[in-house]
Parts: structure tokens; sequence; C-alpha cells
């Protein structure tokens, strides 16, 4: 069965990848990226999660059968760290491209080329 | 179980990275001295792996915890990753040789720091048992990457590395959308029971999900369309970051796209993906050799011409015979000694004359004649000359190529080939005949290091037997799907 949550997914990572691709400022595109992540986050969840059940953290009346499977709850709690850490990567070298270049426009900085 | 300790391969470096920030007190050369210290223990460990994987037969499987895979998580050490992590560490016990004279710009702990989890990305992405953890190395790896690519704080090393930032951003999250469909089929992660699983797959599913996973890895790996970022990285980035790069950072992601690709072997449309591979691989080839013909920077040049080889080795494994991933394997060894060899002794040129513009290089055989002449040996035996060892395993390459029937790739590569010989006998002109110069004091641990990698690349060039029967094993390891899924101990979970 094809759950809501797989469409609201893909909507976000099209999004995300759109604001990537289109967008001219910086600070959009990695606006962009950080969507992208939610999205990838959001379809890893859905695929774990099945309707009607609890969290699976086993405790009175919850067994095994009543929850939903942890392990990708356990996944995404791990991409989002590792989201974490590559936007505050991608801000602190935006921060410097700043101070090199004087601006956050892309077709601006262009001195890497061929 | 034996071989527990090849767990240290992960942990070393990763206690190490942590303790660098307390050396901080000690100055700024003991942080350098440290960072010696624990490539040399690295390679050490390394080499033991080695030599019980490869005097035994039998990989070293590290369990954590102890628990069996599919449920606990597990490290392989089988022929490819043995012989692999001994390259990661000699490589970077070789680049932390040299950063002793190249690393000038400050904060030494956090290039040290960077080092070290560069290495332990590298080392676990060949290592690692299962999918999930695949990516959580990868991006420890791409995460060092990224910052080692802003190291040098100049504009350009900050335009690359955000270059690299936002394409390995949306490399993972592809990575990361077929680890989701491969999970959301088969219930697993580990790599084992996905080989067991594969064919129970749906075609589409397992299709497009190895199309996102190999378009994740892609970025890594260097190939075509997505290697933008990479010329750019190797030019902005500190010299023995660049060789570590080329070295086995793109590998590790080579080898991930190639072990992925064979452990899905029995879904139904696993050859399309293959085809898919193929041309990009020539693609690559092509583009990169051509874009390197252009290029006034060495460095850049260079990095072009590893790009291209990149490729070459991709070819090779998209072939889907044994023969064609012996033939990769052997390839991505010699590659990792030239290329080490080249981008050290263009380093340390570059940092003694003041840049990598090729007009620097004028003269450097009366100048800098050790240097010129790695650079030479270098540049002869990528361009593929017999009695250099690139030549074997190019030629092994051709043959695979050509018995599966891609007789347009075959001829595409040895074209692009040929556009190589051009532009670096262009530089050996450029070193051997132009210019004069007075001659200039040579490192001597530098020399020495292009010395033994110079005398690797000759002796495997004319003995060429011994690696080639070590590549052959590795190959098989990769390519033996059904004896990697009989040598995991799983569980007796959904099988």
């Amino acid at each position: 069965m094809i759950s809501v949550y797989y469409f609201g997914a893909i909507a976000l990572v099209l999004i995300g990848l759109y604001a990537i691709l289109v967008k001219k400022n910086l600070l959009k595109i990695l606006i962009g990226l950080s969507i992208m992540e939610t999205g990838v986050n959001l379809l890893l969840i859905s695929i774990g999660y099945v309707s009607g059940r609890s969290a699976p953290i086993l405790s009175e009346g919850i067994g095994p059968s009543q929850a939903v499977d942890p392990i990708p709850q356990a996944l995404v709690l791990t991409a989002i760290v590792i989201g974490v850490a590559t936007t505050a990567m991608a801000l602190s070298v935006a921060m410097l491209i700043y101070e090199k270049y004087g601006t956050l426009n892309i077709e601006e900085i262009r001195r890497l080329r061929g | 179980m034996n071989g527990q300790y090849a767990a240290l391969l992960i942990a070393v470096p990763l206690i190490s990275a942590f303790f660098v920030p307390l050396l901080k007190g000690a100055g700024k050369n003991a942080i350098k001295y440290f960072l010696i210290a624990v490539t040399a223990l690295q390679t050490g460990i390394a080499a033991l792996v080695f030599q019980q994987v490869y005097t035994t037969g039998q990989p070293i499987i590290v369990m954590a915890g102890g628990w069996k895979p599919p449920v606990g998580i597990n490290l392989y050490f089988g022929h490819f990753a043995a012989l692999f992590v001994l390259i990661v560490a000699v490589v970077s016990f070789l680049m932390a040789i040299f950063s002793l004279e190249s690393i000038k710009v400050e904060p030494i702990d956090k290039y040290a720091m960077l080092f070290l989890l560069l290495m332990l990305g590298a080392t676990g992405m060949i290592a690692t048992g299962d999918i999930f953890n695949l990516f959580v190395f990868m991006e420890i790896t791409a995460i060092s990457a990224y910052a080692l690519t802003a190291y040098n704080k100049t504009g350009e090393a900050a335009e690359a590395s955000m270059k690299y930032i936002v394409l390995g951003g949306i490399g993972s999250s592809f990575f990361l959308i077929g680890v989701a469909l491969i999970y959301g089929s088969l219930g697993t992660l580990n790599m084992a029971q996905i080989a067991q699983l594969a064919a129970t797959m749906n075609p589409t599913v397992a299709q497009v999900g190895l199309a996102l996973i190999i378009f994740g890895l892609a970025v890594e790996a260097e190939i075509f369309p997505l290697n933008a970022w990479a010329p750019d990285a190797y030019q902005a980035a500190p010299h023995p970051i660049t060789a570590m790069f080329s070295a086995f950072v793109v590998k590790a992601g080579l080898y991930a796209m190639a072990r992925i690709i064979y452990l899905m072997q029995d879904v139904g449309s696993w050859g399309s993906v293959l085809k898919l591979l193929v041309v990009l691989a020539t693609l690559t080839v092509i583009v990169a050799e051509l874009a390197a013909l252009r290029q006034r920077d060495v460095k850049r040049m260079i990095a072009y011409s590893s790009i291209a080889q990149i490729g070459l080795i991709a070819l090779a494994f998209a072939l889907g015979t044994q023969s064609g991933v012996d033939a990769g394997v052997f390839h991505m060894v010699n590659h990792a000694i030239v290329k080490a060899m080249l981008f050290l002794a263009v380093g340390y040129v570059a940092m003694t004359l003041g840049g990598a513009e090729i007009e620097n290089f004028k003269g450097l055989g009366r100048r800098m004649p050790l240097m010129a002449f790695a650079i030479s040996v270098g540049a002869i035996a990528t361009v593929g000359i017999p009695l250099f060892n690139i030549f074997w395993s190019k030629v092994r390459i051709i043959l695979a190529t050509l018995q599966v029937g891609y007789t347009w790739a075959a001829v595409l590569v040895l074209a692009a080939s040929v556009v190589e010989a051009v532009y670096y006998f262009r530089l050996l002109h450029v070193i051997w005949f132009e210019g004069d110069g007075e001659k200039i004091n040579e490192n001597l641990a530098i020399g020495l290091m292009v010395l033994f990698l110079a005398a690797l690349v000759v002796v495997i060039g004319i003995y060429p037997d011994y690696v080639w029967s070590l590549a052959q094993k590795a190959g098989n390891d990769i390519f033996n799907v059904a004896s990697y899924i009989k040598n995991v101990p799983l569980m007796g979970v959904g099988a």
C-alpha cells in the first residue's frame, strides 16, 4: 500500500532539488539542501511506519507486535545528526566565501573554471 | 574468534583524533609527530591483517558486541579490504611525513584531526559490512574532505569546498533514498543478507535503488557527470590531502560502488545498470582527458588525469566479468602508487617554487632532479609505457573490455590515452628541455619517499605477477558473492 507520506517525502526532495538547481543565492541553495535531507528522512521513517502502532519502546501493553519497525527510526536519528554536521560545515564555508568574495551570489563566485 | 584486533583499524584513528586537542599545548610539531606515530601504528595493524588474511585465505569478520549479523553490525576484511586498508594506511603514513614539511597554515590540530578522520572514513568504507554504515563512513569521509578542502582559507579553497558540499549533499541524499528503497523491500541492511535475498526483490525497485546508490557514490567516486568538484578540490586542498583524495578516498567510493553492484547481481534488471555505468565510465575518461589537455596548472592537470584513470577503473568494474574486476583492482593498486608519487612530487615542487603553474616547472630537471625524476616516472607510467606498472593493468582492462564485446569503449579509451600522452609529454618537455636554473636542495625524507614509490612502480612494471595475483584474489572477493555470503556468519533470520 502506498502511504501518503511517500508523496510528502518525494515532494520535499523535489522542492529541495529545485532550490539547489535554480536559486542563485548560496544560502537559499543550502536551505534547499536541508529541505531535501528532511524529505529523505521522512521517506525513511515512513518505510517503517505502520498505521495504528505505537513507538518501539517496550512497556505495559506494547509488545513487539504492537510497535513500528525501530530500525528506520535509528537510521533517521543518525541521518539527522549527519545532516546537521553537513549544514554547519556548509554554513561556515559560506561565511568564508562571503569574507573572500563579498557576495553570496553564485554567478559572481567563479574564480575556478576549466 | 581471533582476528578481532582488526577492529583497531577503526578504533585507533578515531580515538587518536580525539586526543589531538590535548596535545595542542605541546606545540605544533608534537602534533605532527603524533600524526606520524598514529599512521605508523595503523600501518602495522593493517600489515598484520593483510598477512593473516592472505596466509589463511579466510576473511576476518569483526562482529560488534559479539552479535551475529544481521542483528549486529559487522566489519568484513576479505582479500580486497585487507589489501586496500594496507594501501590506505601506507599512503596516510607517507602523507603524514609530507605534512611535516608542507603544512604551514594554522590551525595544525584541526588539520591532524581531519586527516585522521579522512583515513578512518576511507578505511571504514572499505571494511564495513552493511549499507547504512557505509553511508555513515561515507559522510565521515565527505565532511572531513569538505573541511580539508577549505583548509587553506583562500577564496578558491572556499569555492571548491562549497561545490563539493552541494554535490556531496545531493549525492548522499540520493544514496539514502536508495538505502531506504532496499530496506523497504528486503527488510535488511546487511550486505550478505541483501545478496542472499536479492533475487526476491522487485526488479524495478532494485533498478531504481541501485541507480540511486550508484548516483550517490558517483560523487565520491568522481564518475561523470558528478565529478565537477574534483579538479577544484584537488587544486585547492593542501598537497598531502590531494594525494590522499586521489590515492584512496576515491577508491573507497569506487569499491563501495562495485561491491553493491555485485551484491545485487541476482536481481532481474541487473544488466541495464551495468550498461549505464559503462557509458558513464567511458564518458568520464574522455571528458577528463580532454579537459586535462588545456590546463596550465600542473596539479589541476594531474587531477583531471586522475579522474580519467578512475573512469577506466569504473569501466573495468562495470564489465560484469571476473577478469574485468581483477583488472580494475590491479589498476586501483597501480594508480594509488603512481598518483601518490605524482601528487607528492608536484606538491613539493609547488611548495618550494611557489605555485603549480606550468611555467614554474621549466628547468626542473636541473633545479630539482629527484622530483623531476619522480614526476617523469609517474607521467610515463600513467601514459602506459611497457615496463611500468600501469601498462599491465591498462592492457588487462582493454582485453577484458574487448572480451565482453564493448569494442567501442576500448577504442574510445585508447584514443583518450593518446590525448593523455600528449599532455604528459608536454610536461616532460617543459621539465627537461626548457629553462634553466640553480639547483635547489631537496628534502631528504621526501626524496626517499618518492624514490621508494618510483621503485615500486618500476618493480611492479618488471615483475607484475605477484601484485597481479594479489589483485586476482581481491577481485575474486568482490566478484564471488556466493563465497561472501558463505563467509559472513548470518543468524537464521529472514533467509
